[in-house]
């Protein structure tokens, strides 16, 4: 009998059944939760809300519904006892394959139903920005391949146990580990991906494909163990293993499930999404490492080749060094975990070099010995697919045609422990790039096109300080905006035009910076520049800053929050926050955040937020949404289990910790110090004084030797004590 | 077809001896009749013809052939009707036909599934959902799917059973018809199936063959141990195996099979029931 036959009408066979077509409706139906009471993935963007969310509850839903028609159909078969009829004639292997295939294409025949019938609904919540593209590979990947998954497992359930029961609870178990435990591991949640953010306005090719290696690696598993349960299916009244012995004398069977569990090791140890950074991020051995004695740096070049299809990119830098020791010396650079160096040369001659296995802040430390020469100039070529740290949060790092972020070590590799000479390093950077998209140098840096290929490929060039450089690109429309005597280039998605100029975004911006320059001037990097660049980033769940450049997360122009009345239909707040920081953060002024500490960047630009918006929304709408908020952290903070019992926080496993201690030292940044900067405010008087105290420290004259912003600094501009800014 | 059972034995895992040393030749065309009380082995043999269960002794050839080498062979030319099976109840009668006949490689399905319907009576039925069909109903469906495509060797445990008379007397002569070119093996507890349509009979008890032949040698073996007597009449006499025992107006007449019939018994011409209860008292006894 062939099976493709019996395929068919195994298949005719479910099609016929009442029940199939209850599960299939439940689960096309299934996507409504995400609208509502199941929603894993954390961000505010359309196609978070209205495509992942859905999507993913369809697939949660769809594969528990899909496991247990798995288990009921096996099971009815046998308890009917028509097995005995058919096994009659042919092998229950070949029956329990066929049955298998029909349940696939069930499964398959559902999805795409649920595509067909959500599309209307997905097109019309999520407006202009709806892509065809985003909504079939979201429906294909995070719901679709959730089905065949747990049909496998619900065979393999079935075909090792031979009980319903027995199997349903096994089911359960495995996929409550996904639902649960496993939930935060990106690679083990095989029925709910590790999805926070869909972008609206870029692509999301880089969580498309790792949400893809994911399921391809449990199709493989659960494939490979479907393998080795279809082996227990019982023959000649033997049990499991009898059975197992018995069909696994034909040695290709047990040959392929091996392969398939094999081809899911290798693909879970060989990923090539995540780095294997220090999870510990109080850790910063590579921004401590000490310079060179005699050392330093001159000039970096870097050509750079994305190869926006692949994801990789290809590149190659030169360092120029000047090398005043008389010795050979060995150089550290920091490059991206993802990428490989395939050569190293000194002053043109192959010069040895090692990539270290421990990585720290998405870098693998390079090593490389120059020769005792006084100029030397050092090339890398390295390639690769870069790889981001955080595995709940993967995306963010985007490289497609649509849109690039290549940061510091991903872009080029970094100098750790060399000194620029006198008078500053520059760094010229060469980049191409399709012609679609537009280089942004995130600094005052501007980018111009130097040559264009013939396939339309653009080749992008420009130079900033420093030794290294931070770009993006995409399809971005640019409006520059007149405030506070500088000019604002607003960057924001091509894609999202419309929707910004709806919300009157330009004008929003404006507001702020005036805001911003009447009550505290100008920060000095405009003042040189006489421009600031605003850049709408693909979604990452917050901004920053640097001289001349903020950037603005996506999520806070979405039309949902541009149109949000609460908000006086004004930009969003993080925008406000972001820009805020070029006033209160960046490195001149604060210095490293320390998590020991309150006192950081944060503190004063949440304040300064919390200003701004109450001038632009009023005050109630500031003292709920801030006050009242930054309160309720306080006492959470304190209530805290850990807090109050800090032994206990070193009993837990190291992931754990880290977690819960990096979540409490951002609590009292961004909650306590707020709180301790309102009360000061009262102390001193009011909002007027506190403006004055504020005006003058962010004209003060800095300390060379270290020209950060103190909380003593503080505390004296406003003449209190540390003990009078407690919190009751 | 030719089937030889060979030194076939089978031991369940919990330690059952369910066939012992059985040796047993089978060739087309042929009915034959498969007897034996409860527990005597029957099922086994079946299950092991059908592959369901491999020997833990012997082995079974067909035309020659190991079966258990050749099980793939020999299973798409066999027809085989459990004694307790199920079907596909979201299905109609004719649709799981040709499932089954799909299964079975059919070539002209259309045609092998109506023959099989008229055969068995189910015209009317040809399109109602399985889950509609009575007892019986179902049971024709079973024998319809076991004749599908004219397996040269047919298997039939208890396929009367559920059956009104009228029903039980038209499948005796189907099997009859169907035998006369094939081989078939009914298992069956109604001596009266057997006695009418098989030409070949094997007793099986407590997993051995007691006999081996046809129905006329069965009987010709009870020849002179069968016999009539009135109750009243009766002595305490060992070794009587009374086997119907009826009112009448006279007192109660009874019908008894022994190895040494007694004085008071009289003898008489020996039915295949008395034949088959004859053959099994005789190995108690012993």
């Amino acid at each position: 009998m062939n099976v493709i036959r019996l395929f068919s009408l195994e298949l005719v066979r479910l099609v016929r059944s009442r029940t199939t077509w209850l599960v299939v409706l439940l689960t096309a139906l299934s996507p409504a939760a995400g609208l509502g009471f199941y929603q894993p993935a954390v961000s505010t963007t359309m196609n978070t809300l209205y495509l992942a969310n859905p999507a993913m509850a369809g697939g949660a839903a769809g594969g528990i519904l899909f496991s247990l028609l798995t288990i009921f159909e096996l099971d009815r078969l046998r308890r009917s006892r028509a097995d005995l009829l058919t096994d009659a004639v042919v092998s229950p292997l070949t029956t329990a394959l066929a049955r298998l295939l029909a349940l696939l294409a069930v499964a398959g025949l559902t999805v795409a139903l649920t595509l067909l019938g959500w599309f209307p609904v997905s097109m019309v919540r999520i407006g202009s920005v709806f892509d065809g593209g985003d909504y079939a590979l979201a429906y294909l990947l995070l719901m679709g391949l959730a089905l065949p998954l747990s049909v496998l497992a619900g065979g393999c359930a079935y075909q090792v146990t031979c009980r319903r029961e027995l199997s349903i609870v096994l089911f359960a178990a495995f996929a409550a580990l996904s639902l649960t435990v496993w939930a935060g591991n990106w690679q083990l949640c095989w029925l709910n991906p590790c999805v926070w953010a869909l972008s609206d306005d870029f692509s999301n090719f880089r969580i498309f494909r790792s949400v893809a290696w994911m399921r391809l690696t449990w199709l493989a598993a659960l494939a490979g163990m479907w393998g080795f349960s279809w082996l227990c299916i019982r023959r000649y009244g033997k049990g499991a293993l009898g059975s197992l012995a018995r069909s696994a004398r034909r040695i290709y069977r047990p040959i392929i499930a091996l392969a398939l569990l094999a081809c899911a090791g290798t693909a879970y140890a060989a990923q090539p999404f995540l780095d294997h950074s220090n999870p510990d991020l109080t850790v910063m051995s590579f921004y401590e490492l000490p310079d060179v004695e005699g050392v330093a740096a001159l000039r970096c070049s870097a050509k750079v080749f994305p190869d926006t299809d692949a994801g990789t990119v290809t590149g190659r830098a030169c360092y120029q060094f000047e090398n005043t020791s008389g010795q050979a010396r060995t150089l550290s650079f920091g490059i991206n975990p993802g990428y490989t160096v395939s050569r190293v040369q000194a002053n043109g001659v192959d010069a040895p070099f090692t990539v270290s296995a421990y990585q720290e802040y998405n870098e693998a430390r390079l090593e490389v010995t120059i020769p005792a020469q006084t100029r030397v100039e050092v090339s890398v070529a390295y390639s690769g697919f870069p790889q981001e740290s955080l595995p709940t949060m993967q995306g963010i790092n985007e490289l497609s045609a649509d849109y690039l972020c290549l940061e510091n070590s991903a872009l080029l590799p970094r100098p750790m422990n060399v000194r620029s000479r006198e008078g500053g390093c520059r760094t010229v950077v060469e980049i191409t790039l399709p012609a679609s998209m537009t280089a942004i140098p995130f600094s005052t840096s501007e980018a111009a096109v130097v040559a264009e290929r013939e396939d339309g490929a653009k080749i992008w060039r420009y130079e900033e300080k420093g030794m290294g450089s931070i770009l993006y690109a995409g399809d971005y429309v640019r409006q520059d905006i007149e405030a506070g005597g500088i000019t604002i280039q607003f960057y924001y998605a091509r894609k999202h035009q419309a929707i910004m100029e709806q919300a009157g975004a330009a004008d929003a911006v404006k507001a702020v910076v005036d805001y911003c320059v009447r009550h505290y001037g100008l920060p000095a990097a405009f003042g040189t520049s006489g421009r600031l660049k605003l850049i709408q980033s693909r979604v990452r769940s917050s901004g920053y800053a640097v001289d001349g450049a903020s950037l603005l997360d996506e999520e806070d122009f979405t039309a949902a929050n541009l149109a949000d009345v609460e908000k006086g239909g004004g930009a969003g707040e993080v925008m406000i926050h972001e820009l805020v920081h070029q006033w209160w953060g960046l490195g001149r002024m604060f210095d490293l955040d320390d998590p020991t500490s309150p006192w950081s960047a944060e503190g004063l630009t949440v304040y300064t937020t919390y200003r701004i918006v109450k001038e632009l929304y009023g005050e109630a709408y500031a003292r709920e949404h801030y006050i009242g908020q930054w309160k309720q952290a306080v006492d959470d903070y304190y209530l805290n289990f850990y807090v109050r019992h800090p032994a206990y926080l070193e009993l837990l496993p190291e992931g754990e910790r880290l977690g819960i201690s990096n979540n409490l030292s951002g609590m009292r940044w961004y909650s306590e110090m707020p709180l301790k900067i309102l009360k000061a405010e009262e102390l001193v008087g009011g909002e007027a004084a506190m403006d004055r105290i504020l005006y003058e420290l962010f004209q003060r004259e800095p300390d060379p030797m270290y020209p950060y912003l103190t909380y003593e600094d503080f505390l004296t501009a406003c003449g209190l004590t540390e003990e009078e800014l407690e919190l009751g | 077809m030719e089937l030889k059972i060979q030194g076939v034995g089978m031991t369940y895992p919990n330690g059952k001896q369910a066939l012992k040393d059985l040796n047993l030749e089978l060739k087309s065309p042929s009915l034959i009749g498969l007897l034996g009380p409860n527990g005597a082995g029957k099922s086994t043999l079946m299950k092991l013809l059908v592959a369901a269960l491999l020997p833990t002794a012997g082995t079974i050839l067909v035309d020659g052939q190991p079966l258990v080498k050749h099980e793939r062979a020999f299973k798409e030319r066999l027809g085989y009707l459990p004694q307790e099976f199920g079907l596909f109840d979201e299905l109609s009668v004719t649709q799981f036909l040709d499932y089954m006949a799909a299964l079975k490689g059919l070539r002209q399905p259309k045609a092998a599934i109506r023959e099989v319907i008229e055969s068995v009576r189910l015209e009317e039925k040809a399109k109602a959902k399985i889950r509609t069909l009575s007892g019986g109903q179902r049971q024709r469906v079973g024998i319809a799917q076991a004749l599908l495509g004219n397996p040269p060797f047919l298997i039939l445990d208890e396929p009367t059973v559920g059956l009104d008379p009228e029903e039980r007397i038209h499948f005796r002569n189907l099997f009859s018809r169907t035998a006369q070119d094939r081989l078939v093996l009914l298992s069956t507890h109604i001596i009266e199936d057997v006695q009418s349509v098989c030409d070949q009979l094997v007793v099986i008890h407590q997993g051995r063959s007691l006999f081996t032949g046809t129905p006329e040698q069965l009987i010709h073996l009870a020849q002179g141990h069968v016999g009539v007597f009135w109750e009243r009449d009766a002595g305490q006499e060992q070794g009587l195996h009374i086997t119907a025992r009826v009112n009448t107006g006279q007192g109660i007449r009874c019908r008894a099979v022994a190895a040494q019939l007694p004085a008071f018994v009289k003898v008489e011409e020996p039915t295949l029931e008395d034949a088959y209860l004859y053959l099994l008292s005789r190995e108690v006894s012993a």
